[in-house]
């Protein structure tokens, strides 16, 4: 009796996650949308702008887990600043202000965040808030510099924000594994490999260019 | 003797499907296609959609009974006035870029979760509605038969803000805490859309 039950437990927490798992995948099917017009091109556009470049993946992808090491009221106040910070580092961008080494900045912040997450630290808020403030001026920049003129303004800064809140949540998402001792150090571990993922982009930028 | 009453039953379903293409005659009732051009005009239209919803956040946050049930008289009411205005004054330079200036204040205020004074809450929803409605009123040209456009105007208000008002209240009336931080975050997405927008086509939107 009491295995059946927790077979049928087990059952219904396979079908939640194939519930889950398409309700991920669903929104493959609403993407068709393209080739209707100017909106949704834009969308779609701002959408894949953050997703597509590694080195913002992995430092959004780090502040959402630092947030989540941190606890409150850090895990809520990186996620509401940052989309307005960053804006702030678009209307640079969109201007054309010039500020040196961008893409440097973007891989000292993959590397810096990294750091952070790997050592776990606990600086105070407003320290952790500068910190990624100056990271998403950066971040923001180079969104703003590179905006495509043929998109509409105005549905390709949604996606675009939509994408970058995205990856935050994931981030935060992952980091609720920091529950467990293992998961902590599971944390830790991706905070090193964020790092060096920061080291390859300085390193490919210096060779490369 | 079941199975003959579902089989009846099954054609007198297909009979009546058959007959559902008679059912978009609308010709009947004529005009009609100007409120629905209204109602689109606000709905399809990011700048107007974006500064609304974070209206709507806004209002939720104050609470529906509280403070804000009059909100949802008040912004169509504003649409409709506005959208009415542009039929007598000339074109007002610079609205569209006054327009998504209020998403970035609107999305703050949501992303701040201040607790506004109700003279500047109302105050903000009178100026931006009627803001608003003036924008939309402004493509109101030749045969679109005006009061029909209008009315279209305010009821695109009024559903938005109707629908977003209602959720955000009903949400932050549950416990789970990260429900107000997610509508802050909503609020704070709304307002970096436009000062980005503003950022990158704030220029042209000024000059025109």
């Amino acid at each position: 009796m009491i295995a059946s039950t927790g077979r049928r437990f087990i059952l219904a927490g396979a079908a939640r996650w194939a519930a889950f798992a398409y309700w991920l995948f669903a929104p493959a099917i609403a993407f068709a949308h393209v080739g209707q017009g100017d909106v949704s091109g834009g969308f779609i556009a701002g959408l894949e702008h953050p997703v597509m470049g590694l080195d913002h993946v992995v430092a959004m992808v780090a502040v959402g887990i630092w947030g989540a090491q941190l606890r409150a009221p850090a895990i809520w106040v990186l996620p509401v600043t940052f989309p307005l910070v960053m804006s702030f580092g678009g209307i640079l961008g969109g201007l054309g202000v010039p500020i040196p080494g961008i893409e440097i900045g973007i891989a000292v912040s993959a590397i810096v965040l990294g750091a952070m997450v790997a050592f776990a630290a606990r600086p105070p808020l407003w320290i952790a808030g500068v910190i990624v403030g100056v990271f998403a001026i950066f971040h923001g920049y180079a969104h703003g510099a590179e905006l495509p003129e043929s998109a509409n303004a105005i549905s390709y800064a949604m996606g675009f924000v939509m994408a970058t809140g995205g990856l935050h949540a994931l981030g935060i998402l992952i980091g609720v594994i920091n529950k467990w001792p293992a998961g902590e150090k599971c944390l830790r571990a991706g905070g090193v490999l964020i790092a060096l993922c920061g080291v390859y982009f300085l390193f490919s930028h210096f060779i490369g260019g | 003797m079941r199975k003959f009453e579902s089989v009846g039953r099954l054609v007198f379903v297909i009979w009546l499907v058959s007959f559902a293409s008679s059912a978009h005659a609308h010709s009947t009732v004529k005009g009609v296609g100007d409120l629905y051009a209204g109602l689109l005009h606000v709905l399809t239209a990011l700048e107007h959609v974006l500064p609304f919803v974070a209206l709507s956040l806004l209002a939720g946050q104050r609470g529906l009974k509280a403070q804000a049930e009059a909100v949802l008289l008040v912004f169509p009411v504003a649409l409709m006035i506005g959208a009415a205005a542009a039929l007598w004054v000339p074109p007002i330079p610079g609205l569209a870029f006054f327009n998504v200036a209020s998403a970035i204040l609107l999305g703050g205020l949501v992303a701040a979760a201040w607790p506004l004074p109700g003279a500047v809450f109302y105050g903000l929803v009178i100026l931006f509605g009627i803001s608003h409605g003036f924008a939309n009123g402004e493509a109101i040209s030749g045969s679109i038969k005006a009061y029909l456009f209008i009315l279209g105007t305010g009821l695109a208000g009024l559903a938005i803000l109707a629908y977003g008002t209602l959720m955000v209240d009903f949400l932050l009336g549950r416990k789970a805490s990260w429900i107000p931080i997610a509508v802050r975050v909503a609020g704070s997405w709304i307002a970096a859309i436009g000062v980005l927008v503003l950022a990158t086509t704030g220029r042209t939107m000024l000059a025109s």
